[in-house]
């Protein structure tokens, strides 16, 4: 990225910068500093009175079984939403992108889910996947128990990734429309001018066009639903059956919001941080690489 | 189009009517919840058929939850991020990416990693920060040893309060930074060549080229502001004046707890708390999709 | 920067817009509550109405959009010195709240300000919950409920009874013969502890941690793995395999409410608050309200109370807790107070005069109110034994959670009951170990 770097004005740089900078100190760093050191201690709720207790709570995170069992749990649910969801997308989007009839249409109602509060989406989940009515219980009618996500751990999981992808696909396909949109038509009409057929050109220019796009929601869509993806379990399975959906991120915002443990939250909040940075570390480092930007 | 393909094209149709479907359905259920009364929506399996409520629940619930004021609180603050965050992402971005200093990667993950951790998690913290904004500025003061008294600078009950933690976030600049490295180097080069500066570079060459991404990002943007409900909760006390269309929303929500489900009114609700954003995102749409009146290039 | 001046000119227009000043000269105070929804109206019109039965103070109510909000909420703003006066906070926060060193007692805040309350006449089991283990209350019942069994006196009536089973082995016969006579699900149940563990413990005399339920400090331990409580979940377990019982959670899509209001279960324990959705819900069969089944040979104790109480926050001025005075006084007495939320909730009365006011208006031989006695009969079926007073146990809404997800496994057959109920216990222990140590050098009033 280094040949971008045209301009070598240093003071309008900073200039440039320090608004957002200014903001994210203020709002973000500031705030998680202290969050931080209550990792370190034991912290009363009223802020009464702390003790440092140095890695104990750290030690308490790790020793608990459950502990990396929402781990694993995390992360099967952060590859299947973010792949789920990025694959019908784009697909979506390169339909609508081909300009067939109706696409106007088309392209306003997938932006919706997006719009949707969280507990619309909750109650409309609610009826859609019930066993015993609804849309599911009419397949459940001919097999039993085929869907229960009550008591069956793997259906519950798959809920939480249906619902969180399915409100992602709005998300996603603004961007990778908007992405589509920018290509110049000219290289796709000059493909066609080859004789490159319509998946043809979809795989080998347009796909590669986007990859910048594309490599942008991967990161967003993998740290969202590690990081965001609470609502939507406390909505629907809170974290059951048998912690069958306990996502490291909901375990967080149970012991810290609802059960107001904020030491205990602050140390599982900097191992889920540091194993997300990890992971969008690794791919700035190896994926960004296969990635062209022009 | 400049080829005809029947078959693909059909399918292509089918599969967008497909998603089509399974994409809205939800929004039905939705719609179909706020049509009807009381005992219909707590029925098992609720009627899929609108009943013939709809009016009435809209109506019952825009005067109950003092909609008029909220949507416009809300618009206000969600104009507002969507704006602040466009200008400061679309510069911020600029830095990163056409300037060179060294600490630009630093700064860039600097901004990245606010996407790391929830308001949830850092909430109690964030509300001290926005019951006085100098606090942090204090604190290092007088860990400095300097003891200076400063005004206090509260957020609470005020705009601002509403808007700018919401601007504190990544997802802007990390979508412009994406963005600008696409754009080729020549084009920069020959800027500077022309005699252009960064500033005439940015805003007569960058922003005009990025029209279609800075109307996603607002869509998204607007959006996601216009959906914080617990951000705006903490911040708001003063509930006549600065409550926002989706805290309203909240509290007609049924907890489930020892209180009667009505779903139908807090169904209505969500569909008039759904319309601005709706209709935002289709304006918008004209400016992702190239539409009927620019000729194809 | 932009948004500055768009958010200065948004707010020019909106100076614009308001008109009203007009309370500007009364003194006002904040008041946070947690419900939402029907109840959320309720509590708001309640506020509505005390600031228009008097021109001197004016309450400033704000819902908070869920209990558990306004506890984090509260904890927010108090630790930014911007708490609200008064804040309604539910049973499973009173710990937090007695140890917080952030409020001022109740029966102090009443001798501070001159509300005279007769303490003695809060019904026990609601007295206890949120007294100190000396008896003294710390925060004001509002919303007040327990736990009452719903049966439906149609499926009943199929095995030729007219009166709902007393003891759980009558209750189970009836299941047998119910389900004999063709009802597909006699009984509705989920995992909430609230009923299960807690209010069939009370009813039943049995312990749900040493130290008194923790009354008496915080180094209680937990032991409702060694009390009927294991056999009680094994039951549940026999009945659902025998086809008696149905679990009914919201992940599959209908709740117990929702399967006893439409008739698909014959009955439920559930909150007396939940009455008034039945009146609009279980309309199609009759129905009635009974205290829940007790245990062979054991004599009846009080049930605990649910809901919330409302707590007074340290830290304001004078004049505002002049005005909390004054409102805490109109929210709690008989008239403006009791009878205005049993009237317009499920809830009870929470003291014997608002009982008495409602007695003489035979509101509960209405037959809107049927039944609704019934809970309060439950509350004061005893005077509060050491273990019957309440649950005084650090962040007890993760044990709860704890204790749900290991019921969730033995249900699904993952676990064995007693192991499962054993693994909740120990981890129960860490937690409240942990809560001891967080708290260390404090004491529980």
């Amino acid at each position: 990225m280094d040949k971008h770097a045209t301009f070598s004005n240093t003071w309008l740089a900073t200039a440039l910068i320090i608004p957002q900078l200014l903001l994210v100190f203020v709002f973000f760093y500031w705030p998680t500093a202290e969050a931080v050191y209550w990792a370190f201690t034991l912290e009363q709720p009223f802020g009464g009175s702390n003790q440092w207790v140095g890695m104990q709570n750290f030690q308490t995170v790790f020793n608990d079984s459950k502990y990396w069992n929402s781990v694993i749990v995390s992360i099967i649910f952060a590859l299947a939403t973010t792949a789920l969801s990025l694959i019908i997308s784009l697909g979506l989007a390169l339909l609508v992108d081909r300009r067939l009839p109706g696409h106007q249409l088309f392209s306003f109602a997938y932006f919706i889910p997006y719009a949707m509060a969280a507990p619309a989406a909750g109650l409309a989940f609610r009826f859609i996947f019930a066993p015993s009515a609804g849309f599911m219980a009419a397949i459940n009618e001919w097999y039993p128990n085929l869907w229960n996500p009550a008591t069956n751990g793997s259906h519950a999981l798959l809920l939480i990734i249906l619902c969180q992808s399915w409100q992602s696909i709005g998300y996603n396909f603004v961007f990778f429309l908007a992405a589509l949109q920018s290509i110049p038509r000219t290289l796709t009409e000059a493909g066609a001018m080859d004789g490159a057929s319509v998946l043809r050109r979809m795989a080998d220019i347009q796909i590669p066009l986007v990859a910048p796009t594309l490599f942008f929601l991967i990161i967003i869509n993998l740290t969202d639903s590690f990081v965001n993806s609470f609502g939507i379990v406390d909505i629907t399975t809170h974290g059951g059956p048998a912690r069958a959906t306990d996502l490291m991120v909901y375990k967080i915002y149970f012991d810290g919001f609802k059960a107001q443990d904020y030491s205990l939250a602050a140390a599982e909040s900097i191992v889920l941080m540091l194993l997300v940075i990890a992971l969008t570390f690794f791919q700035f480092r190896f994926v960004e690489r296969r990635v062209h930007y022009n | 189009m400049i080829e005809r393909t029947p078959i693909l094209n059909l399918v292509s149709q089918a599969i967008l009517c497909i998603a089509f479907v399974a994409i809205l359905s939800p929004f039905y259920i939705v719609f179909a919840a706020a049509s009807h009364d009381f005992v219909t929506v707590n029925k098992v399996p609720m009627p899929l058929l609108p009943g013939g409520h709809l009016w009435e629940n809209l109506s019952e619930v825009w005067v109950k939850a003092n909609f008029g004021q909220a949507m416009r609180n809300s618009l206000i603050s969600a104009v507002a991020v969507t704006v602040g965050k466009i200008s400061l992402a679309s510069i911020s971005a600029f830095s990163i990416v056409f300037f060179n200093y060294r600490a630009r990667m630093l700064v860039f993950w600097l901004i990245f990693i606010t996407l790391m951790l929830p308001l949830e998690v850092r909430i109690v913290p964030t509300y001290a920060v926005a019951a006085n904004v100098l606090s942090p500025l204090k604190s290092m003061l007088s860990f400095l040893g300097l003891s200076i008294t400063l005004p206090e600078w509260n957020l609470l009950n005020t705009y601002p309060g509403l808007v700018l933690p919401l601007i504190a976030t990544a997802t802007g600049t990390f979508l412009y930074r994406q963005f600008f490295m696409t754009i080729p180097n020549e084009l920069a080069e020959a800027a500077k060549m022309d005699g252009a500066g960064p500033i005439r570079f940015f805003w007569q060459i960058l922003m005009p080229l990025s029209k279609s991404n800075m109307a996603a990002l607002a869509a998204i943007m607007f959006v996601y502001s216009w959906n914080q409900y617990l951000w705006p909760l903490l911040v708001v006390t003063d509930q006549q004046n600065y409550a926002t269309a989706t805290m309203q929303l909240q509290k007609l929500v049924p907890s489930g707890q020892a209180e009667p489900p009505v779903w139908n009114t807090a169904m209505a609700a969500n569909l008039i708390v759904l319309l601005p954003p709706a209709l935002v995102s289709i304006l918008l749409q004209r400016f992702i999709v190239r539409g009927l009146i620019s000729t194809e290039k | 920067m932009t948004n500055f001046s768009f958010s200065k000119l948004a707010f020019a227009t909106l100076l614009l817009g308001t008109t009203s000043a007009h309370a500007a000269d009364k003194i006002k105070f904040d008041f946070w509550y947690g419900n939402t929804g029907k109840i959320g109206e309720v509590v708001q019109k309640h506020c509505d109405l005390f600031n228009a039965s008097q021109d001197k103070y004016q309450a400033v109510c704000t819902g908070q959009g869920g209990y558990d909000k306004a506890e984090q909420n509260t904890i927010a703003a108090y630790r930014a010195k911007h708490q609200p006066t008064v804040v309604q906070i539910y049973d499973a926060g009173t710990v937090n709240f007695m140890l917080s060193g952030a409020v001022i007692p109740a029966v102090q805040f009443a001798k501070n300000n001159g509300i005279e309350v007769d303490w003695a006449s809060y019904f026990g089991g609601i007295k206890n919950y949120y007294a100190t283990s000396k008896g003294e209350m710390w925060s004001f019942p509002y919303n007040s409920s327990t736990a009452v069994m719903y049966w439906n006196k149609d499926a009943w009536a199929k095995i030729g009874k007219t009166e709902a089973p007393k003891t759980w082995n009558e209750y189970e016969a009836d299941l047998k013969a119910m389900k004999e006579k063709g009802v597909a699900c006699g009984v509705a149940y989920d995992y909430d502890t609230w009923m299960n563990l807690e209010q069939f413990s009370a009813a039943n005399d049995l312990p749900i941690a040493t130290m008194n339920n923790g009354y008496d400090g915080l180094g209680a331990e937990l032991v409702f793995n060694k009390t009927a409580f294991v056999d009680h979940m094994k039951k549940y377990k026999e009945w659902t395999d025998l086809g008696y019982a149905k679990l009914q959670t919201e992940a599959l899509g209908k709740d117990i409410d929702q399967s006893f209001g439409e008739g698909a279960c014959a009955s439920i324990i559930e909150s007396i608050a939940d009455y008034k959705t039945f009146k609009q819900t279980a309309t199609t069969f009759k129905w009635g309200v009974t205290m829940i089944p007790l245990l062979d040979g054991v004599s009846r104790k009080n049930t605990l109370v649910g809901g919330a109480s409302l707590w007074v926050m340290q830290g304001k001025s004078k004049e505002e807790y002049e005005a909390a005075a004054a409102f805490l006084k109109y929210v709690t007495s008989p008239e403006t107070g009791q009878k205005y939320i049993v009237e317009n909730t499920g809830y009870i009365p929470v003291r014997a005069d608002g009982l008495d006011l409602l007695n003489k208006a035979k509101f509960y031989e209405d037959p809107n109110n049927a039944g609704r006695e019934v809970a309060i009969q439950s509350l004061t079926a005893s005077n509060g034994t050491p273990v019957t007073r309440g649950v005084r146990l650090g962040n007890f809404t993760s044990i709860r959670k704890a204790l749900r997800s290991e019921l969730e496994a033995a249900f699904a057959g993952q676990k064995d009951m007693q192991v499962a109920i054993d693994d909740a216990v120990k981890q129960g222990n860490d937690i409240l170990r942990r809560y001891e140590q967080t708290f260390k050098g404090s004491q529980l009033p």
